[in-house]
């Protein structure tokens, strides 16, 4: 079984006035590793955000063949509140279950979302409050959310910014891995030397799309595309 | 329903003429203000925490005051000046829902916006409750404005009976995705939460559930006992389980003692001064814990 294919078919978007992605079609195919590459204000958040149904756009994104699970997300770490008294293994619970997080979770769920921490290397860290946790430490707990339960479709928001070299490491392994058993997974990346490492397909855009191909044909620096 | 009440109430009377609960249960409106309380403390325990978490306090505190200008409309409209509901969820459900529509419609800052609204309509209701007034005595306004034990009858406890049944029954499956949409809309959308539909039944919820506690509290202090207990509880809480579980305590806690204190010890104060007074020394009490005790020093962030 394989994840599903996106489509992204002429989509504009414009914020404040402010035309953000100009007529952006591109395809990932189904069960591909693709990555999104391109300078910071360059539309990548936004053209995700799009794909999640949050952003309103001209034009069209499907996914083509999903099956019923969630789709797993990684967002970009600054978009939440960390004043909130919340524990990891309560936003776990947040995240993965119909009943309501503040009346804990059942057995089952528990061992599952123990699992995801332990498979992105923060085993030890349920109990604590997300707020006090550090970057890189937040950035896994994001990551284990994202894959519990196993989604077929997994978008990454740099989930690897302000991880250190091993926790890098891990998030490849375990990306790898999602990659091997049939996930698509869409991962927004700064890093190309790791694009060029990881990645099956590439798409390069700044506004508009500048490159889709194979990760090592990218004829590009983010320099450039400034 | 009436002999649901009438049984609890006989029976807390019998023990109160026997001695073994104090004497203010002898009387019904005591009981009846008490009921009431069991079912607003567990109320605004869950919706107050996640008001807090949703940085929604004046949001709520204006629903509270729009209720004012719905009493108003409910007595120029003929409605009984003692229990106008129907004007009071309407307007307050109106005032609540375009808040929201416009939030999502305009680059204002959330508290600019709910500070313009806030403003007409406490004009509207200021204008309005002239032409009323010759129908009203001042009573009547200062039990809506302070609260009043005094005022609530069956009709007030059916109707907070319903709104906790709606609230559990709507609330409680979409508990997740409501904090999640605010926490962070993009993975909530992710997990398939209608982000828009959420925050719109949470708006009409917090509405419902201040216009049904207006009787005991007032409208001036419901959304204080809808902050105060919550913003108590996580002075000492480092979990979400933690937090509402505390909410709710000290928020019945309140009201409990809020309603017999002033009874028992002959205290002439409204009953929505009285609860807000307790819970302020509850959140005055944890703010020290948190502040003297190691172990609750890392409670929250």
């Amino acid at each position: 079984m394989r994840g599903p294919a996106i489509v992204f078919d002429e989509v504009s978007l414009q914020l404040g006035g402010t035309k953000v992605l100009d007529d952006v079609s591109f395809r990932v195919e189904a069960g591909a590793l693709h990555c999104l590459v391109g300078p910071n204000g360059g539309g990548k958040t936004s053209l995700v955000r799009a794909l999640l149904g949050q952003m309103p756009h001209s034009g069209t994104v499907r996914v083509e063949g999903e099956v019923t699970t969630p789709r797993g997300y990684v967002p970009q770490l600054p978009d939440f509140d960390r004043n909130v008294p919340m524990t990891v293994n309560d936003l776990m619970a947040l995240l993965g279950q119909r009943r309501p997080a503040f009346l804990g979770s059942n057995r089952a769920a528990k061992a599952a979302n123990a699992e995801a921490l332990a498979r992105t290397g923060v085993a030890g860290l349920g109990a604590k409050p997300f707020g006090s946790l550090s970057g890189g430490q937040r950035q896994r707990v994001l990551l284990a959310q994202a894959i519990s339960p196993a989604p077929w479709l997994l978008i990454l928001d740099e989930p690897t910014a302000g991880i250190d070299e091993p926790g890098v490491r891990l998030v490849e392994a375990l990306v790898a891995e999602l990659h091997g058993r049939g996930v698509t997974i869409l991962w927004i990346n700064h890093d190309l030397e790791q694009v060029r490492r990881i990645a099956q397909s590439v798409t390069v855009i700044n506004r508009r799309v500048l490159f889709h191909g194979a990760p090592d044909q990218v004829a590009y620096s983010l320099e450039g595309a400034q | 329903m009436s002999a649901l009440y009438d049984f609890i109430r006989n029976h807390l009377q019998a023990l109160a003429a026997s001695g073994l609960l104090p004497q203010p249960f002898e009387y019904e409106f005591v009981i009846n203000a008490l009921l009431c309380a069991v079912l607003i403390g567990p109320l605004l325990g869950v919706l107050g925490s996640m008001v807090m978490i949703k940085r929604m306090a004046f949001f709520s505190q204006s629903v509270g005051n729009a209720a004012m200008t719905g009493v108003a409309i409910g007595v120029l409209i003929g409605e009984s000046y003692t229990s106008p509901y129907f004007s009071m969820f309407g307007f307050c459900l109106l005032f609540a829902l375009t808040l929201k529509y416009t939030q999502h419609r305009t680059t204002l800052a959330n508290d600019t916006l709910i500070g313009v609204f806030l403003s007409i309509s406490l004009a509207v209701g200021a204008s309005l409750l002239l032409f009323v007034s010759a129908k009203i005595n001042t009573h009547v306004m200062e039990s809506v404005l302070f609260g009043s034990i005094l005022a609530v009858d069956h009709t007030d406890m059916n109707v907070l009976l319903g709104v906790t049944a709606l609230c559990a029954l709507l609330g409680l499956p979409l508990y997740n995705g409501m904090l999640l949409a605010s926490l962070n809309p993009s993975l909530a959308h992710a997990r398939g939460v209608r982000v828009r539909s959420v925050e719109y039944l949470f708006v009409v919820l917090v509405t419902l559930v201040t216009v049904a506690c207006l009787k005991i509290i007032g409208a001036v202090l419901v959304e204080a006992l809808l902050l105060i207990p919550a913003a108590a509880a996580r002075n000492i809480s480092r979990s979400l389980p933690g937090l509402v579980a505390r909410a709710i305590l000290i928020a019945t806690f309140s009201c409990v003692v809020g309603i017999l204190a002033p009874m028992q010890f002959h205290i002439p104060v409204p009953t929505g001064g009285a609860i807000v007074i307790v819970a302020a020394l509850v959140f005055v009490a944890t703010t020290v814990m948190r502040a003297t005790a190691s172990r609750f020093r890392g409670a929250s962030v």
